[in-house]
């Protein structure tokens, strides 16, 4: 048993663009517990509790972001200040609050069939977005795409063991987003 | 001097010259050439000369991760530049299938190859100096009934002018020719053995024992720690250091038969040594082993009162966000995931160069020998400044530790400073 006595602390978090708190908030919480018991974020999955199979990543917009955190291994304070996103925020809302549309990276997942049970599906979306999202500002070369799709993914674990068509989603789509790829498709003007 | 004294002087210094050269190459020559040796080994003779190559740690050197067993190739990282381990397979052009024993136990011995250029001392013959003329007959059969691998050797990439071989047989004379005084005081038959497989086959002291500005060992310090080496330090391994960690034998024994303890985990280059050496040790020898580190009389592990005040803070807060997920909010560590930080080696080490580097650069996932396993740790040197990284340094140890005294912002500069170079 712990002899260190769990003291609570006011925690302000920024989510998916929203703001929650001050909420009084154990200092020894994980980001995870948070995001389920406080915020009713349950979307973020609770895996190994470990950190290993990265079902729990959200990703962390700071100075070094858009970044991939493991919110089961992290404290809760840890993100004071920092912006973080979760698997509720990709998907575009209309005003009451429902999914009109998809983000890219769900899409593509969909259309591979690529998750089974779907407990994994919350970080992958994660970590291909920002896989998409780091390669938007820094281009590869084609000949690169399957060996950089592999580092990004290859840390998250699917029991289901839907790693081919995760990547080839995941592949897919570098390859078909304007921009991404140094000799690929041209990156289109942008409608404001 | 007449010009015609300079010319005769001249035309000396050519003939001289001219000879040394013609003399390398027929030397050299006659050197590469010669008969290929066939050994012949018993099954127990093979199988004893297999357990004596795993205690030399050979492997460790000679077998790159992932090529053929010592085919060589693995580059050792040194402050004089990169040495990669050779090929002793039996292969006749690149491997060691020409050597007779004789030449292979000099070679072993004295740092002197058989064509008699000189070894860089990353060979640790200045250890196997005093090996037992039978253990390098045994590995010698060992490695001559292996399967011959036609693999060239890598280049070396020593600076000058440390690269001057034939300097060597001056570093040799001061440095490789001096009994290695024992790191603890003992008599038994233990001891002595002990003794020979730490100091000797093991060659714990080229990493373990300080280096002086020469690259020799300072061997009136055995023992006691090396922090110049790798990014990781060799930790004091004299019995008083090792008490003052609070190692006992039993401790010592688990953690060099599986590479994990109550007091630390194998990491770095001291993970590979178990995997490919102490694990594979016979139960008399690593009895002996920890006999020697300790002595015959082992000091008594120092005790300390884990410092339960010590709480609230920003170091604590640091610990709670970044380190409690894995090593929980009170230090204990999960079994298989992260190790007890609680009187963890080296969170008690009086020198926090290894706490440092950890927090800043993290360690990759452990695999322990048989299917043990320990997974990555992340670094924090993005999310934390120096004095962070001090402040949480400072809070483990007087927490976990035992140790009161603060760590300094510069000892963190220092290391993070250096995180490339590694």
């Amino acid at each position: 048993m712990s002899t260190v006595p769990s003291r609570k602390r006011p925690l302000t978090l920024q989510v998916n663009g929203r703001s929650y708190g001050p909420v009084d908030v154990p200092e020894d919480m994980m980001l995870v517990d948070v995001l389920h018991e406080y915020l009713g974020l349950t979307g973020t999955r609770f895996g190994c509790g470990q950190g290993e199979c990265r079902a729990c990543t959200v990703i962390v917009d700071d100075a070094n972001g858009p970044r991939e955190v493991r919110s089961c291994i992290t404290g809760a304070h840890y993100f004071e200040g920092r912006r973080i996103r979760t698997v509720e925020g990709h998907a575009r809302r209309d005003e009451s609050g429902k999914i009109v549309e998809l983000s890219n990276v769900q899409q593509a997942f969909l259309d591979h069939f690529s998750f089974q049970c779907g407990y994994c599906t919350p970080g992958f979306v994660n970590a291909t977005t920002v896989l998409i999202e780091k390669l938007a500002k820094a281009p590869i070369a084609q000949a690169d795409v399957e060996s950089t799709v592999l580092e990004a993914l290859n840390p998250h674990l699917c029991r289901c063991t839907g790693y081919v068509r995760y990547y080839q989603a995941a592949k897919d789509l570098v390859m078909a987003t304007p921009g991404l790829v140094t000799d690929g498709p041209a990156k289109k003007e942008r409608t404001p | 001097m007449t010009r015609v004294g300079m010319k005769r002087i001249l035309a000396w210094a050519l003939v001289i010259l001219v000879v040394i050269v013609l003399a390398n190459l027929i030397f050299g020559w006659l050197g590469r050439r010669g008969p290929v040796q066939h050994v012949n080994a018993t099954a127990e003779q093979f199988e004893h000369g297999r357990y004596l190559t795993d205690v030399a740690d050979c492997a460790a050197c000679h077998t790159n991760p992932g090529g053929a067993p010592f085919a060589g190739g693995y580059p050792l990282a040194t402050p004089f530049g990169t040495i990669h381990g050779t090929n002793i397979t039996p292969d006749p052009d690149h491997g060691i299938g020409r050597y007779t024993s004789d030449e292979f136990f000099h070679a072993l011995t004295r740092g002197e190859a058989r064509d008699g250029h000189q070894l860089y001392p990353a060979m640790p013959y200045a250890s196997y100096r005093t090996m037992t003329r039978a253990d390098s007959d045994a590995i010698y059969a060992y490695l001559m009934n292996l399967p011959a691998v036609a693999q060239p050797n890598a280049k070396n990439d020593v600076h000058f002018p440390a690269n001057i071989r034939t300097a060597l047989h001056g570093w040799n004379m001061l440095f490789a020719a001096r009994e290695i005084p024992a790191a603890s005081a003992g008599t038994s038959a233990q001891w002595t053995r002990g003794r020979y497989l730490v100091d000797i086959l093991g060659h714990c002291g080229e990493c373990h024992t300080p280096r002086g500005a020469l690259g020799q060992m300072k061997l009136d310090r055995t023992m006691s720690g090396n922090n110049d080496l790798g990014r990781y330090a060799a930790p004091d391994i004299t019995p008083a250091g090792l008490a003052a960690r609070g190692w006992d034998a039993k401790m010592l024994r688990e953690y060099l038969s599986t590479g994990q303890s109550k007091r630390a985990v194998a990491s770095d280059e001291m993970l590979t040594v178990v995997g490919l050496s102490t694990s594979r040790l016979s139960d008399e020898d690593l009895t002996a082993m920890t006999t020697y580190l300790l002595g015959d009389e082992a000091p008594a592990p120092k005790a300390i009162a884990l410092d339960t005040r010590i709480g609230e803070g920003p170091a604590q807060r640091s610990y709670f966000n970044l380190c409690a997920g894995c090593h929980g909010n009170d230090g204990q560590g999960v079994p298989n995931v992260a190790v007890s930080l609680r009187e963890n080696s080296s969170v008690r080490d009086a020198d926090p160069h290894n706490l440092i580097v950890a927090i800043l650069d993290g360690l990759p996932v452990h695999d322990f020998p048989g299917i043990a396993r320990m997974q990555d740790m992340p670094g924090f040197a993005d999310d934390l400044d120096d004095a962070q990284v001090a402040a949480l340094s400072t809070w483990l140890r007087q927490r976990f530790g035992g140790q009161s005294e603060a760590v300094s912002e510069e000892a963190v500069r220092d290391l993070r400073g250096s995180r490339t170079k590694h």
